[in-house]
């Protein structure tokens, strides 16, 4: 099909926008030479790809999970504009070095980018980016305080009263009368800036920039003192504020030759929080019995530092044999007032900050050999450390329940050592064999004796001693020893297929008698014989599987599989956890420009846990219970695109996705319990997602150089969660502040429209 | 705050000491080899692969292997090799042919589709130039180890290579890492769809000494690039915070928000039996049994769950 450029109704537009960048397209003219003069074609080749878009977005529905991360979270209309122009003495043939961009991306939206670049290559490069993200939270959630996003103070109407000692299911006129509406999201604002500086072949400097700049709020529960014993802890659910900004920096000097290289830099990041607590009025405050207090505090995240020094070198024995290696050094500390963090009169803290300093060391070698193409050989190393030097100290407090313990504060240190022996041998040009050896040791510790003398003494609390270095660990010591063999094989020109399997035995050595915080109140011990998954001793196998075809030219088919089973040496915990996924991908391009792709992934997972009921560490069990997660997902996605229809004016892209995502939990329990419901006896209502989406997109070139571009996006979600979303609701529970969440679903129609102007 | 103060005016110095490193730069014109004499033994290849070859060729002096003004900047040949039978029978493969199996697929026109040289031979061209800094790891990696060359990934004639590109780069690992693929269309995800997280923000896929090709030295120092208010060092810590985000988290993708493997009270389960409600199973339909912690459960009253600076927050609710 021919078409005529004036025949079609965006000639305005097109007239309007080619004005506008008459200058911008005057600038990135380049003049032809060798290549384009005895090859018309290769001018559009040489040239940098500059672009100007300029359209508009129309969603039909607002939904804050539609528009979480790309702006689009509110129905109506968003301006599109999107550009990107490049230019500089180096392109087209031109003998210079020189190149510089500008560019944006989703203006319009609260998702937007701008940026812009220049360097002389080989000498200096110099760039800096301004990037926006609105994680839109909810749009359902509501409450009766009166505050503001990012605000860090929650105070009722004055005519709002106390919660009746029946509890939140009856709410008066005037409390329901309080709710408003309120959208949370936390706003990301990153500017960065990156430059580079070569010395000389050898010596270069690089240095890098953020600034994260974060506004808003998020989600936070609360738990405040009860109106009555039988009501238990009462739950609102506020807003913690984001506030926050973030400024790493990234300086490097790095050298190399051919003998080896060096590099030694420093890596700076200072987080900044604008407040370190927030309050909030107690609503179920009972003036009458004076339990609880109110206003309540709780913290923030404090402000902190952390500066590390990395050095990491290289050096090249020969050509095949080489040392590559690496040293850290940091120091991540806070000292942020406990000021307005607590209640006044309800805690006693020693000292009026922490003052806390951690040290985190790093340490990494590895020799490679190559000395023959068919056998490469490795070994290597590295060590990690947390060394927590922050005090400890006694921190009396009245908890939610009114009762009064005198924890100490237990900074925890650990330490990470691996080793790898590895090889891969060529067994003949078809077949490549990996195998390797890993050694992991995980140890813990705590540099707080005289903390813990003063907790219990050197007599034992609570069927414990503590005053030891490894008392705050329950596995002072873990060590995983890891074997795994890889197999590749090219079976015939157009088949490869690939195998692994890897086993692991993790070693724990446990202390029973470790000390937990919450002791200090009773509380704290875990049950003899349970112990944390990721540090109990464990066995694991993995098994893994592909094979790709490519059974012609056009068609292309891959299948690949992997299995892993975890089996847990512990007598309460986590028993077992299996995970397995299949993935089943296809390529058929049904003409040179026409391809069709689609694909299937299929996981699943499951956790078994088997606890016991029954408290502190040396009474017997009285009953044992089970939990079992299921976890199964499936995605399907199938796309196509057409490009040169039309006489090669059109280009066509479609998709469509589904994914399907249950958990499942149930729980079988043991003789203390009795099931009432059969319907449901320890079954829990599935979590459900469920989304599907259709795509179809189109760019038709007017001419050369202008193009209209449409698309229309249809993206459903259904997300179910009961268990969690119901208790927000006004009348489930009388001991929650309903805030009316609601798990997000939606029906939402896009429709974009654009025109997009190159420059050549 | 106050350090930024101070910090403020060295990183305005330094940006305009950057900024202003043009005036020192070595004029182009004293470069000991032309981009003339480059383009003319480049002509070698582009008489033939010009623009109406299939494949892009020439769109390379867009990228930074096109700045021929640039004496480091390779020939043709340079990578390809001197490709003299090639050049004399246009049947007969160049000396290194990059990509993989799956994408070259040679002058489809002239029916001549060329194997692509091993991995490893592709990759010796590469690393001529581009060894160390990024690099550094990669003898011995995951991706070296399995046999992938550099231009499995990466596309250095495309105008800008889709996997240097912020929008595309999750679509080329996706090719290969298809739970990853699944798991970003899960309800709770990283903003991976609208390309403000890409892999290589966490990843360093060329090889590193971090887990999982991460690029620093723990789990828990990726998050923090963004999540610095995780980072503390907390007066209540919380040992599984400490030591890996990912023993209550999975990056890529979750049914279960936000990103987590597991949903409380059973995620604090899988680590606690014994302190408070922990003990006691729960489950709808059960007398005896705990209350069927709906909400937040656990976390409905432990709120600071990654540490609590409070005095008042030994039990993470302050």
């Amino acid at each position: 099909m021919k078409s005529n450029r004036r025949d079609l109704s965006i000639s305005v537009l097109t007239m309007a926008v080619r004005g506008a960048l008459a200058t911008m397209a005057a600038v990135v003219a380049m003049p032809q030479a060798a290549l384009a003069d005895g090859d018309p074609g290769a001018a559009a080749l040489i040239n940098p790809d500059n672009y100007v878009e300029i359209g508009g977005i129309f969603t039909s529905q607002d939904s804050s999970k539609f528009g979480e991360y790309n702006g689009l979270d509110k129905k109506g209309g968003h301006v599109l504009g999107n550009f990107s122009v490049s230019g500089g003495d180096s392109y087209a043939e031109k003998p210079g070095i020189d190149r510089w961009s500008i560019y944006g991306n989703n203006l319009g939206t609260d998702s937007r980018q701008v940026g812009a670049a220049v360097s002389a290559q080989d000498k200096w490069s110099f760039s800096i980016d301004y990037d926006e993200l609105r994680h839109n939270i909810t749009d359902s959630y509501r409450t009766p305080y009166q505050s503001s996003l990012g605000g860090n103070t929650f105070t009722l109407p004055s005519n709002f009263g106390t919660i009746d000692p029946n509890g939140t299911a009856s709410l008066t006129a005037n409390q329901l009368a309080a709710y408003h509406q309120m959208d949370v999201y936390s706003k990301r604002q990153n500017t960065s800036i990156s430059a580079g500086y070569n010395f000389n072949r050898e010596w270069n400097l690089k240095f890098d920039y953020k600034h994260i700049e974060q506004t808003g709020s998020k989600l936070i529960s609360s738990a405040s003192d009860s109106i009555s014993d039988g009501l238990g802890e009462n739950v609102a659910m506020l807003l913690t504020p984001t506030e926050y900004q973030t400024d790493n920096f990234n300086l490097a000097v790095n050298w190399g030759s051919d003998k080896g290289f060096f590099s030694a830099g420093y890596y700076g990041s200072l987080f900044h929080d604008d407040y370190n607590h927030l309050t909030w009025d107690n609503p179920f405050l009972n003036v009458n019995t004076n339990a609880g207090s109110s206003p309540e505090s709780m913290s923030t995240p404090p402000s902190n530092q952390f500066h590390q020094l990395n050095f990491s070198g290289g050096y090249f024995f020969t050509p095949a044999t080489r040392l590559v290696g690496g040293l850290s050094y940091a120091r991540n500390t806070q000292n942020e007032s406990y000021a307005g963090t607590y209640t006044p009169g309800l805690a006693t803290p020693p000292i009026s900050s922490l003052n806390a300093a951690v040290i985190m060391k790093h340490a990494d070698l590895k020799l490679s050999n190559q000395t023959t193409q068919k056998l490469n050989l490795s070994a290597g190393f590295t060590y990690n450390e947390r060394d927590n030097n922050t005090a400890s100290a006694i921190y009396p407090f009245q908890t939610i329940g009114g009762d009064s313990p005198t924890p100490v504060n237990i900074p925890l240190s650990w330490k990470h050592t691996q080793a790898e022996l590895a090889g891969s041998y060529r067994l003949d040009d078809r077949q490549h064999l990996h195998a390797a050896y890993n050694y992991d040791k995980f140890e813990r510790w705590c540099n707080t004796s005289p903390a813990l003398y003063a907790a219990g003494g050197s007599q034992p609390v609570n069927g414990g001693t503590y005053p030891t270095p490894t008392s705050c660990a329950q596995v002072p010591k873990q060590v995983d020893n890891i074997l795994s063999l890889d197999y590749r094989l090219m079976a015939t020109d157009t088949v490869n297929f690939n195998a692994g399997y890897a086993y692991s035995k993790r070693n724990s050595d446990v202390n029973p008698y470790f000390y937990n915080p919450m002791q200090s109140f009773d509380e704290g011990f875990e049950n003899m014989g349970f112990l944390a998954f990721f540090q109990a001793s464990r066995k694991e196998n993995r098994v893994r599987m592909g094979v790709d075809w490519q059974a012609t030219e056009k068609f292309d088919l891959s299948l690949s599989g992997k299995y892993t089973q975890d089996d847990y040496d512990a007598t309460l915990g986590v028993q077992q956890g299996k995970s397995s996924s299949i993935n089943l991908d296809a390529t058929y391009a049904y003409s040179e420009k026409a391809t069709v792709s689609a694909y299937a992934t299929v996981q699943r997972r499951t956790r078994d846990l088997t606890n016991g009921q029954g408290q502190y560490p040396l009474q017997p069990l009285t009953a044992l219970w089970t939990n079992n997660l299921t976890d199964n997902e499936l995605t399907l996605g199938l796309s196509a695109k057409q490009k040169g229809l039309m006489g090669e004016r059109l280009d066509l892209a479609e998709g469509i996705t589904y994914s399907l995502g249950k958990t499942d939990y149930s729980t079988a329990a043991g003789a203390n319990y009795t099931c009432v419901d059969s319907t449901t006896c320890g079954v829990f209502p599935t979590i459900k997602n469920e989304m599907i989406s259709f795509r179809i997109s189109g760019g038709y070139k007017i001419d050369k150089a202008s193009k209209v571009m449409v698309g229309y996006q249809y993206q459903h979600l259904t997300s179910n969660d009961p268990t969690q979303y119901d208790y927000y609701q006004y009348g489930y529970s009388a001991t929650v502040l309903p805030a009316y969440l609601q798990a997000p679903s939606y029906n939402q129609n896009l429709v974009y429209v654009a025109y997009r102007y190159d420059m050549k | 705050m106050h350090t930024w103060r101070i910090a403020r005016p060295f990183v305005l110095c330094c940006t305009l000491l950057l900024a202003s490193w043009p005036a020192f730069a070595v004029n182009s014109d004293a470069l000991p080899r032309s981009a003339a004499k480059a383009l003319d033994a480049d002509k070698v290849c582009t008489s033939c692969h010009d623009s109406s070859y299939p494949e892009p060729v020439l769109d390379i002096y867009q990228t930074p292997h096109g700045v021929t003004g640039d004496p480091k900047t390779p020939l043709c040949q340079s990578c390809h090799g001197d490709s003299k039978k090639h050049i004399q029978d246009a049947s007969v493969p160049p000396d290194v042919v990059f990509g993989d199996r799956a994408t070259v697929k040679g002058i489809k026109g002239r029916q001549m589709i060329f194997k692509p040289s091993a991995p490893s031979v592709q990759n010796k061209e590469c690393l001529s130039c581009h060894e160390g800094g990024l690099r550094t790891h990669w003898v011995g990696s995951q991706h070296q180890v399995n046999g992938l060359a550099c231009a499995t990934c990466h596309s250095v004639h495309l105008p800008k290579d889709p996997i240097l590109t912020r929008a595309n780069q999750r679509e080329i690992c996706f090719d290969c890492h298809k739970e990853q693929q699944a798991d970003s269309h899960k309800f709770s995800t990283h903003p991976l769809d609208a390309g403000k997280i890409v892999c290589s923000d966490c990843h360093n896929p060329h090889g590193s000494t971090g887990p999982k090709l991460l690029k620093k030295n723990t789990v828990n120092e990726v998050c923090w690039q963004c999540h610095a208010d995780k980072r503390g060092p907390f007066l209540w810590e919380h040992q599984p915070v400490t030591e890996d985000c990912t023993n209550c988290h999975t990056p890529h993708g979750s049914n279960i928000s936000p990103l987590l493997k597991d949903r409380p009270p059973f995620l604090c389960e899988d680590c606690h039996n014994g302190p408070h409600q922990s003990s006691d199973a729960i489950g709808p339909g059960l007398t005896g049994s705990a209350p069927n912690a709906p909400g937040r459960a656990c976390l409905n009253c432990h709120v600071m769950i990654h540490g609590s600076n409070s005095p008042a927050g030994a039990f993470l609710h302050r």
